[in-house]
């Protein structure tokens, strides 16, 4: 009994699958009808379920609109062995580009509401569609005031704590304000400007540097970058302090393009410590930093 | 047959089904095979094959067998012509440089 009732409602699906793909193919343009149809039925063979076989021709269904959209009918010759054929070149002339037909019907579409829109917005600013009615001027009725009663529990006098500002304010005067004729003396008085500060002193600043019995670079070239006749300038940065000696270990700044030069460089700064000129301020010598350029020349 | 070495627009539907079509270049399959490979629907699937026929990337023909004695009607089947295998080709390397084609 089950079995029969299985073997009636496969039956009806299978009818059902048939007739829309059946539907589908011949919404489809007229070349390509005949060919949908026989290759979908085909196809629609090799599902094995009822409800696989109502999915697949409900998708014949949807792909026939896509089909019909990518291919109009009116371009479509008529149906032949050979007009199937055209019915691809027809397909193919076709651009799969940016700009399908799809996209240019929603532009069409919503162009021609803006415009439908503009031309709405422009007729009822010209010819004044809101009727005169609402515009004609009419007396206010008589609105009955509520009668407002303040709260008994309101304070009478009110503190107010303003921090006094670093910038004198001017008072502004205000007709019949009380403060008026107080105010009124302090502008007869006239506003001067708080003076700018300007730094009367300039501190002169002499930079310090390699000072007297400061070691000679010869005994620091390295004997390789000799053979080898390197070359070069290696600016070392040190900070000394008033005495003269480094009050911390010298960095290359820019090297000279060897590392032994920059090592020989870094290790006549740190030699020298004690021979620096300290830099002065307004002749009194301070801590401070500066570069030192040390130049490695073989003489000829 | 259609307009040859058509651009195609590229969908990741019509990639997934060039793929399954460059598995086996020289196979022949129908729709059914395809959407068993992929699990594309019908409504997507029918209409990227023929875009691509029509675009000279397919070539199509019926099954050759006799519908009577097999008990089946013949299925329409696909292949990917020399075009079609270069231009998937050079897709599918634009993507593996990491270049939308």
């Amino acid at each position: 009994m089950s079995q029969r009732n299985e073997r009636s409602t496969q039956a009806e699906s299978n009818g059902v699958s048939h007739w829309l793909i059946h539907h589908a193919a011949h919404r489809a343009p007229e070349s390509l009808s005949s060919r949908l149809e026989e290759e979908w039925l085909a196809d629609l063979g090799s599902r094995a379920s009822a409800l696989s076989r109502l999915r697949f021709a409900v998708g014949c269904c949807w792909a026939t609109m896509v089909i019909v959209n990518d291919c109009p009918r009116s371009r479509v010759p008529e149906a032949s062995p050979v007009a199937a054929a055209r019915g691809f070149i027809t397909l193919a002339d076709r651009s799969f580009g940016y700009f399908s037909l799809r996209s240019g019907t929603l532009f069409l579409i919503a162009g021609l509401h803006a415009a439908l829109f503009y031309g709405l917005i422009t007729l009822s600013q010209t010819h004044g569609i809101v009727p005169s009615s609402i515009l004609e001027n009419r007396p206010l009725e008589d609105v009955p005031r509520a009668k407002v009663t303040l709260p008994q529990s309101l304070p009478k006098t009110w503190t107010i704590t303003v921090p006094k500002p670093e910038v004198p304010v001017r008072p502004v005067l205000v007709p019949g304000d009380e403060v008026t004729a107080k105010a009124r003396e302090e502008l007869a008085e006239p506003y001067s400007p708080p003076p700018a500060v300007i730094p009367t002193h300039v501190v002169a600043r002499v930079a310090g540097g390699p000072g007297a019995g400061f070691p000679d670079t010869a005994d620091f070239y390295p004997s390789q970058s000799i053979r080898l006749e390197e070359q070069g300038v290696s600016t070392v940065r040190v900070c000394v302090d008033s005495h003269g000696r480094l009050s911390s270990d010298p960095t290359t700044v820019q090297g000279s393009g060897s590392t032994r030069l920059d090592e020989g460089a870094l290790r006549l700064a740190r030699a020298g410590s004690g021979h620096y000129r300290a830099t002065t301020e307004d002749g009194q010598p301070v801590n401070s930093c500066y570069p030192v350029g040390i130049r490695f020349q073989l003489k000829k | 047959m259609g307009k040859k070495d058509a651009n195609v627009r590229m969908s990741l539907q019509t990639l997934r089904v060039l793929e399954v079509f460059l598995e086996n270049p020289t196979e022949k399959l129908a729709g059914a095979d395809v959407h068993q490979r992929c699990g594309i629907a019908s409504g997507t699937l029918y209409p990227i094959l023929l875009r691509l026929e029509s675009a000279g990337w397919f070539v199509s023909q019926w099954e050759s067998i006799d519908p009577a004695s097999v008990g089946r009607p013949r299925r329409r089947l696909y292949r990917l012509t020399s075009t079609g295998l270069r231009r998937a080709s050079e897709v599918f390397a634009s993507f593996n440089r990491g270049v939308l084609a």
